[in-house]
């Protein structure tokens, strides 16, 4: 029988002792390996796979060569004026990678938390599968493809190259760079006073920015950012400065990528304090709702503000655009370009996959008394709700710019909102019956489908919606005020019809059993 | 005797290709405790379910107080209390929250009294305005039964209620079953724990493979005798 050690006994096996930091490393890499092929493995639709990247690789290439062929590409006028708008672009990029990063507690996981206690999976893996999957993202991947395109419309054809493969590697940097920052700052917010801490940095910054803007210094700022330094080299074809350039991005990765490493691990040694204090914290019962439906609106509330990556996705979805559209001096007539995107990011907090706010508790919620169509109409209330807050907020901080709108503005937007606020809420129900996903939303990591799936969600609504804003900018400079409440109506008709066909899916009992055990499971 | 209270008749459940419940007939009766037995994938969670209105049968009849759970699911709910295999709670509402909501559902009145009571015999009084993703294993199932038992159903289902409970919990089930047996409901308790399903139960009825292989009286399943006779119905 075999029995354990005793002290005298001298070990037989190095297997539990601590490895070296190279080979702490090189499992770390062999790890990342081990877990894709894992999650590979377990997505549902496999053949999809390969349609899916080679769709992504195709956009990818469109856009890093049709821009040059378009008319005016490398020329003097628009081109240039692209051209002198590229380090912005490339400093936009590493603000979004790092809000990304941040909000998202350290980015995405390759293996969700309740899934992988039981792995040895250490924070190294975990940083480096946050980097992977931080491109799985249509934010990030929308700019990425914006910089791409304008890159190759603004140099054209022949110098074109060269300045895409140091844009790629720019892109890798920023990344890298901001997972750096996304795991220092979880480890501070983990920390005791973590989260006011983190709070007073994030104020801090903001209020540098306004400053920077009240004073009117915001175009010096641009015109001296760092990245004016390193578009330079990397636009001006093959050389030495274009190989300065490059050889500096690839210093900034590893060196990033490496230093990552170090604040993942002070991170995962400290328990989440935004969680904990969620879950530990004591809620003063409030008086019941009259009806049904508000009574189940009411736990279903509670289940989505009580939720770490959904307030804290809220919020940066909420100021984040408003801040845009007033460092940008946005007029109502392109400020309608944000609604949209502002409810299909709310809906893809928890929208796409509504029902697994209850998580193992829909098994519970199911067998009560409650007729079907109250359950959908208090989810899809709450959803609406959610979608509503933050397009509001981003409203708000844009009509500090914008000013008061015209009648015609004023009736656009608000025709805009309803309809997008239909729009979304259809799709995401809608999707919330056909594909439902067995999701813990406690995490701030957490996101409510995998990452392939979340890319389909997000490039769809991102497509359907800034169409809709699109044709509702158009609506906001015309004459008559009345237009846009025509137009409004088939949209909000049609949206209407999807959402109830979403609902009666619900309503088979079939569909529904099928959907309570797939996210119970 | 009189009607059942839980009419089963060659009861099938198929998810795809999986057949979950191969033809179960099972019959229980008011002030009557029928444990649910058999091994892992025996059909039982899923019978609890069928009989909780999650699932619908794929085939057969499902009969709950002489209603049919096809056109009566709703009505069925409202006399039945269910406590899940798993989790059964909304992770980020509180116990009291939870009870409020069945309390509403089911247009109960003055069941603060009777709610407050069961939290305290469960030992969850403290935690009642807590979420609930916070809590153990334990205090889940606990919660899990008392959100089951609040309205005193007609007919309580308990799927593993005793799973990674600790000895207090377990006697405070125990008082649950025993509560609604003295009032005349009908308990379904499903569990792999042979001897407190005896302990709890007046009958027993034994699944395997989606079927139903014996229904005894519970002493008969009880002590060395019993095991081995368990074993037997299992192989």
């Amino acid at each position: 029988m075999p029995t354990g050690l005793s002290s005298t006994s001298a070990p037989t096996s190095q297997a539990y002792a601590s490895p070296g930091l190279v080979p702490a490393a090189r499992r770390a890499v062999e790890d990342v390996g081990h877990l894709l092929r894992f999650r590979t493995a377990t997505v549902r639709r496999r053949r999809a796979l390969p349609t899916a990247f080679a769709a992504m690789g195709g956009i990818t290439l469109a856009v890093c060569t049709l821009p040059a062929l378009f008319p005016g590409a490398h020329e003097d006028g628009r081109a240039r004026d692209v051209l002198l708008l590229m380090p912005t672009m490339f400093a936009a990029f590493f603000v979004l990678t790092v809000v990304s990063g941040v909000s998202s507690g350290g980015g995405r996981e390759l293996l969700a938390r309740d899934q992988g206690v039981t792995f040895p999976v250490s924070p190294t893996t975990d940083h480096l599968g946050a980097l992977l999957l931080a491109p799985l993202n249509v934010a990030w991947l929308l700019q990425a493809w914006v910089i791409l395109g304008s890159a190759a419309f603004a140099l054209g054809p022949a110098h074109a190259f060269p300045a895409m493969v140091a844009i790629v590697l720019w892109l890798v940097a920023c990344t890298a760079m901001a997972q750096v920052l996304a795991w220092t700052m979880e480890a501070i917010r983990r920390r005791s006073y973590g989260r006011l801490a983190v709070r007073t940095i994030v104020a801090a910054c903001a209020l540098a920015f306004g400053v920077v803007h009240v004073t009117g210094r915001l175009t010096d700022l641009l015109d001296n950012l760092p990245t004016v330094w390193l578009v330079a080299r990397t636009t001006q074809g093959f050389g030495s400065a274009w190989l300065g350039g490059l050889a500096f991005e690839v210093v900034v990765i590893v060196v990033a990528v490496v230093l990552g490493a170090v604040p993942a691990h002070l991170a995962a040694r400290r328990p989440p304090r935004d969680e904990a204090r969620l879950e530990s914290g004591h809620y003063t019962p409030r008086r019941m709702s009259r009806t049904v439906v508000g009574t189940i609106v009411s736990i279903d509330r509670a289940s989505v503000w009580r939720s770490v990556p959904m307030r804290r996705g809220i919020t940066v979805l909420g100021v984040g655009p408003g801040l845009v559209a007033i460092l940008g001096s946005m007029t109502w007539a392109s400020a309608t370009i944000l609604p949209g995107l502002v409810a299909s990011g709310g809906a893809l907090l928890f929208g796409v996959n509504a029902w697994c706010l209850d998580g193992r508790g829909l098994l519970w919620r199911e067998s009560l008394p409650a007729r079907p169509d109250q359950v959908f109409a208090a989810r899809a209330i709450v959803l609406a709700e959610f979608v509503l807050v933050a397009t509001m907020v981003t409203l708000a901080l844009a009509a500090v710019r914008a000013g008061l709108p015209t009648p015609a503005e004023l009736t656009a937007i608000a025709m805009l909102v309803a309809v997008v606020t239909v729009q979304v809420l259809a799709a995401a129900m809608r999707w919330s019956a056909q594909r439902p996903f067995p999701v813990d939303m406690r995490s701030a990591r957490a996101t409510p489908a995998p990452p392939g799936v979340m890319i389909g969600y997000s490039s769809r609504l991102a497509l359907s919606t800034t169409f809709t804003g699109l044709f509702f900018s158009f609506l906001a400079r015309a004459d008559d005020w009345r237009l846009a409440i025509l137009f409004a109506v088939p949209l909000l008709a049609w949206s209407t019809y999807r959402l109830h066909r979403a609902r009666l899916v619900w309503l088979d009992p079939v569909q529904r059993a099928r959907v309570v055990l797939a996210v119970a499971a | 005797m009189s009607e059942p209270v839980v009419d089963i008749r060659g009861l099938h459940v198929r998810f795809g290709e999986v057949e979950a419940v191969a033809g179960i007939d099972v019959q229980a009766h008011a002030g009557q405790a029928t444990a649910l037995l058999g091994r892992n994938g025996a059909g039982k969670s899923t019978t609890m379910r069928v009989l909780a209105g999650l699932v619908p049968p794929t085939a057969g009849s499902v009969r709950v107080g002489g209603l049919d759970m096809r056109t009566h699911n709703l009505e069925i709910k409202q006399i039945s209390g269910y406590c899940p295999d798993v989790g059964g709670l909304v992770p980020r509402a509180t116990p009291w929250e939870h009870l409020q909501l069945s309390a509403r559902l089911r247009r109960l009145d003055d069941w603060e009294d009777r709610a407050r009571d069961l939290l305290e015999r469960f030992e969850l009084g403290d935690v009642a305005h807590r979420v609930t993703g916070g809590f153990s294993h334990g205090m889940g199932r606990r919660l899990s039964v008392v959100l089951a038992a609040l309205h005193e159903p007609r007919l309580l289902l308990l799927d593993e209620p005793f799973d990674g409970v600790d000895p207090i919990g377990v006697e405070a089930t125990m008082d649950v079953i025993a509560d609604a047996r003295a009032r005349g409901a009908c308990i379904l308790v499903s569990t792999h724990l042979r001897e407190l399903a005896i302990q709890a139960c007046t009958d027993v009825t034994v699944l395997r493979g989606g079927s139903r292989v014996a229904t005894v009286d519970s002493a008969e399943m009880a002590g060395e005798e019993g095991a081995r006779a368990y074993r037997a119905l299992l192989d």
